[in-house]
């Protein structure tokens, strides 16, 4: 077992883990923060996006123990005052969302892009998203949700 | 009104938040975790060595599963079952990789694997049966045919005939398959899945564990995706409910992505061979069809349904006086297949609409002529097809005008490109059986509702809101909703074949109704006054007939053989829609499945029957980067059979554009019918 201490939204979680223990159990099962979903602990279907230091990384393609000591963001932290952030304000409207298993990994995947300011025309917004699995909707609304986001901030 | 317009979903808030709890996120004190050891080989004698691996709490097998049965098998009308139900864990032989063979506990998910990995298997391989055709044993048969056929056949002025071949498909809902068991001290179980409705779950953990159903409750948590692949009770489940009993602490089962496409079972495997008559004007004299359903090792729950289904629809949405079908439910050594979306009715399509492409080619007729010629009348509903089913309406015609202007002129491709152009009618059963409903008013006024359908991302509450909102004249927020839950929900029947609004919508409108009339009867009005009054309904009606007519685009580079879906029109007939917005979603969703199938989808086995996809790597979703413009619409002709004039719409959008995309391909390709997905090796291999 290794001691580590990881930021998350603010919050410092300190724990115990096995050295193989992945970051996204280390955040779900032992930080209780279960709103980052795993979908295939092989790094494709991206359902468990994460922030490491304001970045979106895959949480079941890194160890927890190599998170120690640095700082994450997950879907919880992204409301702002308790106010939905305009990125899930937008997703509602849109209708981008079924099932849900997938949107916080596509909130988290797209979130950075929006905060520096790029100005993304359609094709550019579908390979913002490409990173990400989504089987209920087709995409239609996700890539609504961030143009609208984009029109109105 | 609310009903018909484009609500937004009141569910969407929590999941926004990262506050919608699904089956991994629900916490047992005390819990313990199980994996399975799976078989390695398709097709084997197998015989696990029992030394239980360091640290296991328990390891099961076969012997240890005594008093334990097989799971369930539902027929379906007509069909001979012949083959053996698929048991909780392999006894002697194994009949596909990935069958579980023992179920190992341990403290945590990584201790569990770990020791699964440890436990000794001894196999003696034998050879695995991979094809549907010469598959020596069948797990069941099905035939029907009006006394005409051979008749109208040797009568016709023209038949034409085609062999289809559709592959085996995953669901990978982007949750995956688990279950959570928990003993009480007084011999009950409850157990939390991630599934598509508590009911059918808990049936068939009733049969396979003999324990009375109101001995078992089952809670379904927010579920992430399902499509068919979460309907009924799988081994897993079973054997993680008996780990429970026998270790008396909760058991939980998290499947992982590989296992899922191992072992969850798969959609579609179809070998067909159609023929059909017509006269020298054209209209259709009678069909021929024999299907060989690649159906894999053993029968699951409702491996039964789709193939019966695709078999049934094979009149699609023409008048064609004389049918014959056989369906062949082959037995192979893979996973067995169920229920994924469409379930039957996009092979029926693709089949159907297939051979009528081929004979307006045949024949030097236009398509579309030929399809107009002798579609069903929409003044003949309700329309009793010669297999025996009875569709209750439809406007066929006016969905293929919209389908015809919606896709519009298309341009064609440069020098390099062959272009197509492919239509697609389809009629799609839904609905049937029964639903339950409860309305209770408790203190203040506040409308309870617990339904026996049961979410997995469609919007219940919302649409469901929306038709209390409606009858009640509350606000749709307001009312707060019960599902998934078997001790909370009146008993029911469940969510699939597109028949939470027909079926579950109309017993809640039902529900609804009674309250008024006892609302009236004691004079309690309004709502505030009335807690305390409750009302149940219990509706049930003939299965309801969607339909539709797709259209697609596309292009072939001759120097590639690489296919671009230029554009896809779905036009949709589900009755009246109750929400539009969840509606479409419900479309571009399954359209967005049926374009997987068309250009990436396909579960793969190698000749020792071992699975080459089994991961996302290999097996690839669409991702938004790929999807082609959908455009959508609705064609509104209300059922009769019941108060919503709802029909279904979770499947058509992946029912008509299989074989739209797969006549557009043929199309471009000149006649020459390939088998999806039609990727660039299998295109450059047909142009060179």
């Amino acid at each position: 077992m290794t001691s580590i201490t990881v930021t998350i939204n603010g919050t410092a979680y300190e724990g115990d883990v096995e050295p193989r223990t992945l970051l996204s159990d280390f955040i779900r099962h032992d930080c209780g923060l279960t709103g980052t979903h795993v979908g295939c602990e092989h790094g494709v279907c991206g359902a468990c996006t994460v922030q490491l230091d304001g970045e979106p990384i895959r949480s079941c393609l890194m160890l927890a123990v190599q998170a120690n000591g640095r700082s994450l963001t997950t879907v919880e932290g992204l409301a702002r005052d308790g106010e939905l952030h305009p990125l899930q304000a937008a997703f509602r409207e849109c209708h981008a969302l079924q099932c849900g298993f997938c949107t916080p990994g596509f909130l988290m995947s797209i979130e950075p892009a929006l905060r520096s300011g790029a100005s993304l025309e359609e094709p550019a917004i579908r390979e913002l998203l490409a990173g990400n699995l989504c089987r209920c909707t087709g995409y239609r609304g996700i890539v609504e949700a961030v143009e609208l986001v984009l029109r109105d901030p | 009104m609310l009903v018909g317009r484009p609500v937004r979903r009141r569910e969407d808030e929590r999941i926004l938040r990262g506050e919608a709890r699904y089956l991994d996120d629900v916490e047992r004190p005390g819990v313990a975790h199980v994996a399975f050891v799976r078989s390695a080989y398709a097709h084997a004698r197998a015989r696990v060595n029992k030394n239980v691996a360091g640290g296991a709490l328990l390891l099961l097998t076969a012997d240890d599963l005594v008093g334990v049965q097989s799971l369930p098998v539902q027929g379906a009308e007509g069909v001979e079952l012949l083959g053996p139900a698929h048991p909780v864990l392999a006894r002697g032989e194994v009949g596909y990789v990935g069958q579980p063979l023992a179920a190992v506990v341990a403290e945590t998910r990584a201790l569990a694997e770990d020791a699964a990995e440890l436990v000794e298997v001894e196999y003696e391989p034998l050879e695995p049966v991979l094809s549907p055709r010469s598959a020596p044993e069948t797990l069941l048969r099905f035939a029907r045919r009006t006394d005409g056929v051979d008749e109208a056949f040797a009568a016709a002025a023209h038949v034409v005939s085609e062999r289809f071949e559709l592959p085996r498909l995953v669901a990978a809902p982007i949750e995956a398959r688990g279950a959570i068991a928990e003993a009480g001290p007084d011999g009950t179980l409850t157990v939390w899945i991630s599934a598509q409705d508590p009911h059918r779950q808990r049936a068939g953990l009733s049969h396979v564990l003999g324990l009375e159903d109101d001995r078992i409750r089952v809670i379904v948590p927010e579920v992430g995706g399902a499509f068919g692949s979460k309907g009924v009770v799988c081994p897993e489940t079973c054997a993680t409910a008996v780990a429970a009993l026998r270790l008396g602490r909760p058991v939980k089962w998290t499947e992982d992505r590989f296992e899922n496409f191992l072992a969850a079972y798969q959609g579609r495997g179809l070998d067909a061979d159609v023929e059909l008559a017509l006269d020298a004007e054209g209209r259709f004299l009678a069909l021929r069809a024999r299907l060989y359903a690649d159906l894999g090792a053993y029968l699951l729950p409702t491996t039964a349904i789709p193939p019966h289904t695709a078999a049934l629809l094979m009149t699609g949405c023409y008048t064609i006086p004389e049918a014959e079908v056989e369906l062949v439910g082959a037995r192979t050594n893979k996973v067995p297949t169920g229920p994924y979306r469409g379930a039957g009715r996009p092979e029926a399509a693709v089949l159907v609409e297939g051979i009528v492409d081929r004979a307006a080619r045949e024949l030097g007729v236009d398509r579309l002529e030929l399809r107009r010629r002798n579609l069903i009348a929409s003044d003949a509903f309700p329309y009793a097809t010669p297999l025996g089913w009875t569709y209750d309406s439809g406007d066929y015609e006016r969905c293929l005008d919209r389908a015809v202007e919606l896709l519009g002129d298309v341009e064609p491709g440069g020098d390099d490109v062959l272009s197509g152009t492919g239509f697609a009618m389809y009629v799609e059963r839904a609905g049937g059986l029964w639903e339950s409903a409860e309305v209770r008013i408790e203190a203040g006024g506040r409308v309870v509702v617990a339904s026996g359908s049961s979410p997995h991302g469609q919007g219940h509450a919302t649409a469901f809101g929306q038709i209390v909102a409606d009858r009640l004249g509350v606000d749709a927020a307001d009312v707060e909703f019960v599902f998934g839950d078997s001790a909370l929900v009146p008993r029911g029947v469940g969510t699939f074949a597109s028949r939470s609004i027909a079926v579950g919508g109309s017993a809640l409108a039902r529900a609804l109704d009674e309250l008024q009339r006892r609302m009236d009867e004691t004079g309690r009005r309004p709502l505030a006054e009335a807690a305390g009054l409750r009302a149940e309904a219990r509706f049930e009606s003939p299965l309801v007939f969607s339909s539709g007519c797709h259209a697609a685009a596309v292009e072939i580079d001759r120097r590639t053989g690489r296919l671009t879906i230029v554009r896809v029109v779905a036009v949709d007939d589900a009755g009246r829609i109750v929400n539009p917005l969840l509606a479409e979603g419900q479309v571009l969703g399954g359209v967005a499945q049926a374009l997987g199938e068309c250009l990436t989808e396909e579960a793969v086995v190698d000749e020792n029957g071992q699975p080459r996809t089994a991961t996302f790597a290999d097996y690839s979703l669409l991702t938004a980067a790929e999807m082609p413009p959908v455009a959508t619409a609705f064609v509104e002709t209300p059922t009769p059979t019941n108060p919503l004039g709802a029909k279904g719409i979770g499947e058509g959008g992946a029912i008509g554009t299989l074989a739209a995309v797969a006549n557009a391909v043929t199309d471009a390709l000149g006649g020459r019918r390939i088998a999806p997905p039609y990727t660039e090796r299998k295109l450059w291999a047909a142009l060179h």
